[in-house]
């Protein structure tokens, strides 16, 4: 009996732990990395990164916006150095009688689009971080590395913003001492090596 | 004719379209009157965008509504698909009936870009239904309450919202501001909801940094800096002191770490704990009063303090606070010597702000605290001290009244940094500490009052420090200054000091 009860432990153990080698696995492979040019622009395509959702969810079904910064770098090799950086500002929020998500782009020239389930909006924002492929000079030819980081701003209020501001030594400490709770919002994941197609 | 109900697509987004595109064809081409159910249209346009941008199968249904009858839900249908198919932009429609009792439908698309607004929130194309106050409503000026009010009816201004979340923060501080926003009850618009969440019953202790100068006694620096959000329920700060002689007798450099946390399980009960290292230095009068006066422990060159202490709250107004706190100050005469000073301490706070009818909003608070240090907690020094303080602030509009009190008691021998001392940039102001009093007193009593309209203050100071078994002089002193959001300027006059010096002070407190 105890015999048994060994040999359907030693079974659990081996389809315990082959369930933990796929879900690790499944995990690995539903977050990859994928680049491609498109003109003289290196776009980078994520599956399975997505961050419209949990804290960030909620607050847009608020009818609260969201902004995410987003940040492409191509490193050498594994962990730097780094080659070229691009960053890129989006503005998310959730309209609440169409029940679909809008993007805006910062920068020039602005771009915004509406109607969005989330996983469209998560891949516009993606196909809207790019980096001039020329700028990568030699390691346009040689293998790369790409790393991509998003973290979670609160859009400043406007009134920080506004001319004539309301300036506060105390506000100014707290911006840049406290941890906020978007802090925890931020993720980066690397990936490589890749090549460009000649 | 009646008037049809705004529908959802009118509402959400006609005053957008009208300021970004004017559309004064609509006025050319038709009455300004919606046109009914039923009515047979005989011209469609649409403004702002080219219709040939639109899939062939769209032109063609939008086409084919002229001689047809108006049906709202249809128009509504086809704005959906032009969004559907055109992401980029919002758009609305209107139909408005003409002399001869026709239709005349126009889609008036935007882009969404062109618009600071939509960029921040899609949601600013509705209409404001009803703006609300969820949590202490009551606390907040009427004024405020009607600036909220004024966001309803036009579109969503999250700037001007935004504004009025710091507003909102500003009367009703130490809690937080959530703007929330949430479908209304007819389609195409929203209700807003700032809501105030609630601070714990339990506070943290307020910020202090500052930098301070005084001519007498010239610079004094302080920063505390916090490391985590102040609306969590800890909080952990680093705090530096740089030359502080704005407090204590003494003039101390050095740092502090101290660990808070508001809710231990439940709100009632909070704990901290703080530690601190600070080296000192001593102004010539204070070293000549010590070799005047043997009675008062000597000065030290360097102190440790460890103070840990529990708080349980009563209810959100009324705490009670106890712990020890352990000091060890390095003899500055008889260096590696040290002394302990080693103590009991409890407390009770009260606090409460209310506000009249009027709009005066008000804020009471008053404490007292008990160090006690015996043999019990093997302390080279035995004392007792007691310290009670109140202060009252009333506001109402631009005028601000504030009233101050303290009472102090120190039986025993007392280490120097817990001796009371007057005459500096936040009491008795105009005299010096060290021309009063310059190793400090075991009494106190003072009491301030101070006036101010917008941001220019006068006050007048009144107080004594003194030690047992010598005479009380109560000392006065008047002012006036300039106070801005803890800024501050201010020059200070004694009234009774046998001169006629001005003393100036200036600096910030955050």
């Amino acid at each position: 009996m105890s015999a048994a009860i060994g040999r359907l432990s030693r079974r659990q153990t081996g389809v315990l732990a082959l369930a933990l080698i796929v879900t690790a696995a499944l995990r690995l492979s539903a977050q990859t990395l994928t680049v491609k040019t498109v003109a003289d622009a290196l776009h980078v395509q994520a599956r399975g990164f997505s961050f419209i959702d949990g804290p960030v969810l909620n607050r847009l079904k608020e009818g609260r916006s969201v902004r995410i910064d987003f940040e492409m770098t191509v490193l050498a090799k594994p962990e730097g150095p780094v080659v070229r950086q691009a960053s890129q500002s989006f503005t998310l929020s959730f309209d609440l009688w169409e029940e679909r998500f809008a993007v805006s782009r910062g920068g020039s020239p602005p771009r915004s689009i509406s109607h969005l389930r989330a996983r469209d909006a998560e891949s516009w924002c993606l196909d809207n971080l790019t980096m001039p492929v020329t700028s990568l000079g030699q390691y346009g030819r040689e293998p790369f590395w790409i790393r991509l980081a998003y973290r979670i701003q609160e859009p400043a209020p406007a009134g920080n913003e506004a001319p004539g501001e309301r300036f506060t030594l105390r506000g100014l400490i707290d911006r840049l001492s406290r941890r906020r709770e978007e802090d925890d919002l931020a993720r980066s994941i690397d990936a490589g090596p890749f090549r460009l197609p000649n | 004719m009646a008037r049809r109900l705004p529908s959802r697509c009118d509402m959400r987004i006609l005053a957008l379209l009208f300021a970004i595109l004017g559309l004064p064809l609509l006025v050319a081409h038709a009455q300004e009157v919606d046109a009914p159910e039923g009515a047979i249209i005989d011209a469609v346009e649409m403004s702002g965008f080219s219709p040939y941008s639109l899939s062939p199968g769209l032109q063609k249904d939008m086409d084919a509504l002229v001689g047809s009858p108006l049906s709202h839900e249809r128009i509504r249908e086809l704005a959906s698909r032009i969004e559907a198919e055109q992401p980029e932009v919002v758009a609305a429609t209107r139909s408005l009936s003409r002399p001869d009792g026709k239709a005349h439908v126009v889609f008036l698309v935007a882009r969404i870009s062109d618009d600071t607004d939509l960029v921040e929130n899609i949601n600013a194309r509705y209409m404001v239904e009803s703006v609300d106050i969820g949590g202490a409503s009551a606390e907040v000026s009427q004024q405020l309450r009607d600036d909220l009010q004024k966001l309803v009816g036009k579109r969503l201004d999250t700037e001007e919202a935004d504004r009025l979340s710091e507003r909102l923060e500003d009367e009703l501080p130490g809690r937080e501001v959530k703007r929330r926003i949430s479908k209304g009850s007819q389609a195409g618009t929203i209700r807003v909801v700032f809501e105030i969440i609630e601070e714990p019953w339990i506070p943290f202790i307020p910020p202090r940094s500052k930098l301070v100068y005084q001519a007498d006694q010239g610079w004094s620096g302080v920063l505390d800096v916090p490391m985590t959000d102040s609306l969590r329920r800890y909080r952990f700060s680093v705090g530096l002191a740089l030359g502080d002689r704005d407090d204590l007798i003494e003039v101390y450099s050095g740092f502090r770490l101290r660990f808070e946390s508001r809710v231990l399980g439940t709100e009632k009960l909070g704990a901290s704990l703080e530690f601190s290292r600070f080296n000192d230095t001593w102004e010539d009068a204070t070293l000549a009063a010590l070799a005047a006066n043997p009675a008062i422990p000597g000065a030290y060159r360097n102190r440790l303090m460890l103070e840990p202490m529990v708080t349980f709250a009563f209810n959100p107004n009324v705490r009670i606070s106890t712990g020890v706190s352990l000091s060890n100050m390095e003899s500055l005469m008889q260096s590696p010597d040290s002394q302990t000073a080693n103590a009991w301490v409890a407390g009770i706070s009260a606090d409460n702000r209310w506000q009249s009818t009027a709009g005066a909003r008000q804020h009471a608070e008053a404490s007292y605290q008990l160090r006690t240090a015996g043999k019990g907690l093997d302390s080279d020094l035995v004392y007792t001290r007691h310290l009670g303080q109140a202060r009252y602030q009333l506001d109402h509009r631009h005028n601000t009244i504030i009233a101050g009190f303290s009472l102090g008691y120190i039986g025993g021998q007392a280490p120097l940094f817990e001796r009371f001392s007057l005459g500096d940039t936040s009491a008795l102001r105009g005299w010096n500490k060290y021309d009063i009093d310059p190793a400090g007193g075991q009494r106190l009593v003072y009491q301030t009052v101070e006036y101010r309209y917008r941001h220019i203050a006068v006050f007048f100071d009144a107080g004594s420090v003194w030690d047992e078994n010598t005479a009380s002089t109560i000392r006065y002193s008047t002012g006036f200054g300039v106070h801005s959001d803890g800024g501050f300027v201010t020059v200070g006059f004694p009234l009774n000091a046998g001169g006629t010096g001005a003393t100036f002070m200036m600096g910030v407190r955050f």
